[in-house]
């Protein structure tokens, strides 16, 4: 059966008379979606999320997680063998050194290599996490873990689950909006996917070219009113539909359906214009310059949603895979990111918008501190990590300034603080307010949840 | 736990037909009246889309409403009859059973490689209904095809397909014992799911929370598949596939794969440019990397990694590694080869990107798996061991014996499960049949029938369904006739005192009347290119591919370590133009019509679809240039076939095709008055040719630098791509014409069937 909320962009008010301020406007109060009915916690400062995905799995050890161990075993040669073992773990491999320098950022002290020339203004907000294990080596079922909980995909997304909780605070925008590059991450749009929850909580991808929203717009030749006059004539049938059928309720919300639609056409393109954003702004964020125009949107167009009242936002960074040639792609990846992102918590906090926004930072798993000896060489990389990586967050709730948790000496494993992604996931729910015990919905003979079974709060992580 | 109790045949509660009188009490119970019959033009229109998925045509409608006028009783029946021996009946109900197995043509993952043959699975799924293949033979078909058949009868290696549909893949970063769990998991689970409708997954690590299914009868299930080996075994080709299409398709394919060889043979060659240029720089005697480590060059005498320097180099050359691994693997599409199962020892898998042979001998290599209770589901802990076995709670399965013998296991599962003294099986399966043909399940979660799921509404009429199913040796054919002849079947979807039904029965469980539904997104599509006149019926074979929105078929998609080849659609529209069950199915590459009419992801088991409302719908079937496609040809299809009939003439034909009926006064004057407002309209608006791009070039970001880079890819089959009629090619009369004909094909009346 069709609920109200099954309605995407649900209508309050009548056909027709819908005040389009509504759409420009967000309401002061949170209400709570049907996954609950109140606020499982009510104290929880986040009301919106901003997920920065970077795809890949970007290294910790070259990141944030300096390990100045491994200067001294630098291509230092062995051999690793055994069933545990996938084709790329196993074989002839070498220790890697980190090419970056680093420096102690901030009063915290956090450890940043120096790429990170902007991040380090701002390194008191955030909480670094260096406890964090996975499951998978894989990427696409490490994407679909880190986004959905499940790592063979299929499940809802985290923003998914955080609309079915929250509720919308905005009915004419989706909850759950995600700002993908120009190519889709591996494992496709399933990484936030409605799963099981009803469609409407399914993540509606901004695209960055062409259409924002797929053929939103007619093709070309047809003129707005012509499509009035095509549309009234579709009310008038489906009026004398209606009145035949007067206890079939889809019929009024796919008919108000119809008039939304046509409104969005001309509201979607102002809301995700950047182009009416002050010079200054644009310049923080480095728009217009290289490498850091395409972040650069992307992250000021989230900064514009959440104050829209959308729920949850995901940005997508792709490319953290250095297998080889680490030096050269995250030395060009960090640029891309740095600057931007910055820009995001700088740009929140003066907006007052921090404290009720978190930030979430982070990959799929993290990177090895060896690297296979492949095709005859060595091309200085890193492989895949499930057993070590560093996340971070910042804005609502978060115990910022404060690095938790800790990998041995050469990052190959966390040994403080360890916690499986499924408690960052609760974590994360519990900064919005939401208990994950209590988020859930039944499929397939049980009440499902995005920890899965169950986890447990990483309370260092709270403030 | 009613599930569990062995079926019993109750008696029917009164007179009539048995369905009605299961109803008839619970009614009087709710102290309901039970709505009027429908009309026949609801009920024609009704019962075309549950059978086959397709609208009525107009003659028909005319047909079965003179018929219906002379004896209701006998027009009804034989209109059944006759959708059911419709060669299109197996193309709607095969798409039940596709959404239960997760069908795909794709792997999913990080590679999403094509399968290239699992469409003969596709087509023998639609065979098996058209055919009224007896239910038990289909369960015994699917999960054990390769035993109980010879080992060349390829009809049965195509069916054991089912236990491969799940997303699956092996790559470099996989651990073997690992992915080989994976797929014990999710073998073990579906066939739960599928044919006993309990998720068996919960029990992998404990003990099943709700329902009595011990982790020990986990593992005695999963220890059935312990044998069960993949394969893709060459065969004959069955004269029932349909093989049209396949040269021509193979022709593109080659050229892609020609052209792709080309620039890798390029990109190796400047490789071998730069390379003898390193090493001239610094002296070294050699011309490659190649012939210098065959020469036992010093690791520091050779370059690290490749010697690329531009993002594009780099990009391009992983683009032509990986593209010439997957065009070649995709030769496999047009080559008699089932995707299949064996029994037998378990080989070390590698990285599984080509075809995974047969081996000689199935007891040769490997290791003969001995199944074990996992610790926690992790297969490197395994606890005590387990003998292979059935779900102990169901009756008689704790007696039940599975051999231990390599071979067999699977066989003497499928006896279990097709065996009428299984509690479960005929009430999942008749459960399931009545779903699509109400609307909801008598117990309403198909794939649930543990503790957890709903309980049935009408247990009675459920076990007298089931034992009624096996009683007409499990023909599914036989149970269309039985519900469909019901009177529920024929009730009205309004009632003359809604009020009380909506105070008394707000669920509607108690068919008082009959639920309203949505067009499925396969109906959507398929309805309208039948009305548009476009639709070609032939059926099976390769899978087709439809236009779809140009933006999301060019779409970047990063697979493993670089990007897929892009979506390009058949270059004729006869092809394309097909019902969309044949349409190519990849996991990572939805096709966005679909997906947003609520066509499931072919990851997990669908047991009922979402029918959502929301407003990117709106998008893509008032917008989307395939449904302008649609509209215009429609209307260009009522002209031609109107000539000399006047506007009204054509209005009427497009209301007998898009409704089954006549306009009325009033609609016919408002669409009249359209038509002309439109031409208006219309002799202003400008069109131009559409662009069918024959090389594209795409950008996003390279994985070695970190840098943007461009690459290009030729469309070969834009170079020769027959369009669907489009506006600038009509005048303004048909245009405008088109409009009126794209409202009915967005109006409530065209997605909704009552």
């Amino acid at each position: 059966m069709n609920t109200r909320r099954d309605f995407l962009y649900g209508l309050t008010s009548s056909l027709g008379s819908v005040a389009f301020s509504s759409l420009l406007s967000r309401e002061a109060m949170a209400k709570p979606g049907p996954g609950a009915q109140a606020l499982h916690f009510p104290t929880a400062k986040a009301k919106h999320c901003i997920f920065l995905y970077m795809e890949g799995g970007p290294s910790h050890i070259d990141t944030f997680d300096p390990k100045p161990k491994l200067k001294n075993l630098h291509m230092q040669e062995f051999t690793r063998e055994g069933e545990e073992q996938s084709a790329m773990s196993s074989g002839k491999r070498y220790y890697v050194e980190s090419p970056f320098e680093f420096i102690k950022a901030g009063k915290s002290g956090a450890d940043m290599c120096t790429l990170w020339e902007n991040l380090k203004d701002v390194a008191d907000d955030l909480c670094f996490y260096r406890g964090m294990q996975v499951d998978s080596v894989n990427h696409p079922t490490a994407n679909y873990q880190a986004n959905t909980g499940n790592q063979f995909g299929g499940d809802p997304g985290i923003g998914a689950w955080v609309n079915y909780g929250l509720g919308t605070e905005n009915d004419d925008l989706p909850g759950f909006i995600v700002l993908p590059e120009l190519a889709h991450p591996q494992g496709g749009a399933a990484n936030w996917a409605n799963g099981y929850l009803p469609t409407s909580y399914q993540g509606t991808p901004l695209r960055p070219k062409g259409s924002h929203i797929l053929d939103i717009q007619p093709p070309a030749g047809i003129s707005r009113e012509h499509q009035r006059k095509n549309l009234d004539l579709l009310a008038k049938l489906n009026r004398k539909h209606a009145e035949e059928h007067p206890y079939h309720n889809d019929l009024v919300t796919r008919m108000k359906n119809y008039e939304l639609a046509f409104r969005m056409q001309t509201q979607v393109p102002g809301i995700v214009n950047i182009e009416k954003e002050s010079a200054k702004t644009k310049e923080m964020y480095g728009i217009g310059s290289e490498p850091t125009d395409d972040v650069g949107r992307r992250c000021l167009l989230a900064r514009k949603l959440v104050e829209k009242g959308v729920r949850f936002v995901q940005l997508y960074v792709s490319t953290w895979d250095s297998h080889d040639y680490l030096s050269k792609a995250h030395g060009s990846l960090i640029p891309r990111v740095d600057k931007p992102i910055a820009a995001l918590i700088k740009d929140l906090k003066d907006r007052g918008l921090l404290e009720e926004t978190l930030i979430v930072w982070m990959g799929e798993f993290g990177r090895t501190p060896d690297n296979g000896v492949r095709s005859g060489g060595k091309a200085y990389g890193r492989d895949h990590n499930p057993d070590a990586m560093t996340v971070w967050m910042a804005g609502g709730g978060v115990n910022a300034g404060h690095t938790i948790g800790a990998t041995d000496e050469i990052g190959a494993k966390a040994v403080e603080k360890i916690h499986h992604v499924r408690d960052f996931h609760v974590t994360l729910l519990r900064l919005l307010g939401l208990d994950d015990n209590k988020l859930t919905y039944y499929h397939a003979g049980r009440f499902k949840q995005l920890s899965q079974f169950g986890g447990t709060v990483i309370e260092e992580l709270i403030a | 736990m009613w599930a569990y109790r062995p079926v019993e045949r109750p008696e029917v509660p009164g007179e009539g037909h048995p369905v009605d009188a299961f109803i008839e009490v619970q009614l009087e119970k709710q102290d309901l009246e039970a709505a009027p019959q429908a009309d026949p033009r609801t009920l024609i229109r009704r019962a075309t889309f549950d059978l086959l998925g397709l609208p009525p045509k107009p003659v028909e409608v005319k047909n079965f409403v003179t018929a219906w006028k002379v004896d209701s009783e006998k027009a009804w029946e034989d209109l059944v009859e006759r959708l059911l021996a419709s060669p299109h009946y197996g193309e709607q109900w095969g798409r039940h059973w596709l959404d239960v197995v997760r069908y795909a043509d794709s792997s999913g993952f990080a590679n999403d490689y094509e399968r290239p043959n699992t469409w003969r699975y596709r087509d023998y799924v639609i065979r098996a209904f058209n055919e009224d293949k007896p239910y038990d033979q289909f369960i015994r078909e699917q999960i054990a095809g390769d035993e109980i058949g010879k080992r060349e009868d390829t009809e049965m290696l195509i069916a054991t397909g089912f236990l491969r549909m799940g997303p699956w893949e092996h790559t470099g970063m996989s651990v073997a014992k690992v992915t080989r769990q994976q797929f014990l998991d999710d073998v073990t689970d579906s066939v739960g799911q599928v044919f006993l409708a309990h998720a068996l997954r919960c029990a992998r690590c404990h003990d099943h929370k709700f329902d009595p299914i011990p982790t020990r009868d986990y593992y005695a299930m999963q220890a059935i598949f312990a044998t069960t080996q993949f394969a893709e075994v060459e065969t004959d080709w069955l004269p029932e596939e349909n093989l049209d299409g396949m040269e021509e398709d193979k022709l593109y394919h080659a050229k892609r794969k020609k052209a792709n060889d080309a620039l890798l043979d390029r990109l190796n060659a400047k490789k071998k440019e730069y390379e003898a240029e390193w090493f001239s720089d610094r002296g070294l005697p050699w011309k490659t990397k190649e012939e210098a480590m065959k020469a036992g060059a010093k690791p520091e005498d050779l370059p690290e990694g490749k010697l690329f320097e531009k993002p594009e180099e780099f990009g391009m050359e992983r683009i032509g590694r990986k593209w010439n691994n997957r065009f070649a693997w995709e030769m496999d599409r047009y080559q008699p080869v089932a995707y299949t199962v064996y029994s037998g020892k378990t080989r070390k898998m590698k990285n599984n990107y080509n075809r995974i042979p047969m081996p000689k001998n199935p007891m040769g290599e490997g290791e003969l798996e001995k199944t074990a209770i996992l610790e926690g589901g992790d297969p490197f802990s395994p606890t005590v061991p387990v003998k292979p076995g059935v779900l102990s709670a169901v009756p008689g399965g704790l007696d039940y014996e599975i051999p231990e013998t390599v071979g067999g296991r699977r066989t003497a599962l499928a006896n279990w499960i097709a065996d009428p003294q299984n509690s479960l099986t005929a009430r999942v399966m008749v459960n399931r049949i009545w779903q699509h043909h109400f609307g909801q399940g008598i117990a309403s979660n198909p794939n649930s029938f543990g503790a957890t799921g709903k309980k049935p509404t009408h247990p009675k009429l459920l076990d007298w369904l089931a034992s009624e199913f096996v009683a007409k040796g499990w023909s599914i054919k036989e149970m269309h006739r039985l519900m469909m002849r019901s009177k529920a079947y024929r009730r009205s979807t309004r009632h003359p005192d809604m009020a009380t039904v909506e105070e008394k029965d707000p669920e509607k469980t108690s068919y008082a009347v009959f639920l309203p539904r949505r067009l499925a997104a396969e109906e959507i599509r398929d309805a309208s290119l039948r009305v548009s006149g476009e639709l070609n019926p032939e059926q099976g074979g390769i899978p087709i591919r439809p236009d779809m929105n140009m933006e999301a078929a060019l779409q970047p998609r990063m697979i493993m370590g670089t990007f897929a080849p892009s979506y390009v659609p058949n270059p004729k529209p006869e092809q394309r133009n097909r019902r969309t069950i044949y349409t190519h199915k990849t996991r990572g590459h939805r096709d966005p019509f679909l997906e947003v009419f609520n066509q499931p992801g072919p990851d997990l088991s669908c047991e009922r679809r979402d029918t959502s409302n929301v407003t990117p719908q709106v998008f893509t079937l008032f917008n989307s240039e395939e449904s302008i496609d649609r509209a215009l040809a429609f209307a260009d299809r009522v002209l031609k076939e109107r000539k000399g009939e006047g506007d009204e003439g054509a209005i009427r034909r497009a209301f007998a095709l898009a409704y089954g009926r006549e306009p009325e006064a009033e609609e016919m004057e408002v669409c009249l008055q359209h038509w002309r407002e439109m031409e208006e309209v219309q002799k202003k608006a400008k069109y131009e040719p559409r662009d069918y791009p024959t090389e594209i070039e795409r950008r996003a970001n390279e994985e070695n630098t970190g840098e943007i880079f461009t690459f290009s890819e030729k469309l070969y089959v834009f170079e020769d791509y027959v369009h669907d009629l489009q506006p600038h090619e009509v005048d303004v009369r048909t245009r405008a014409f088109a409009d009126l004909c794209l409202v009915l094909l967005n109006s409530n009346e065209f997605v909704y069937i009552y």
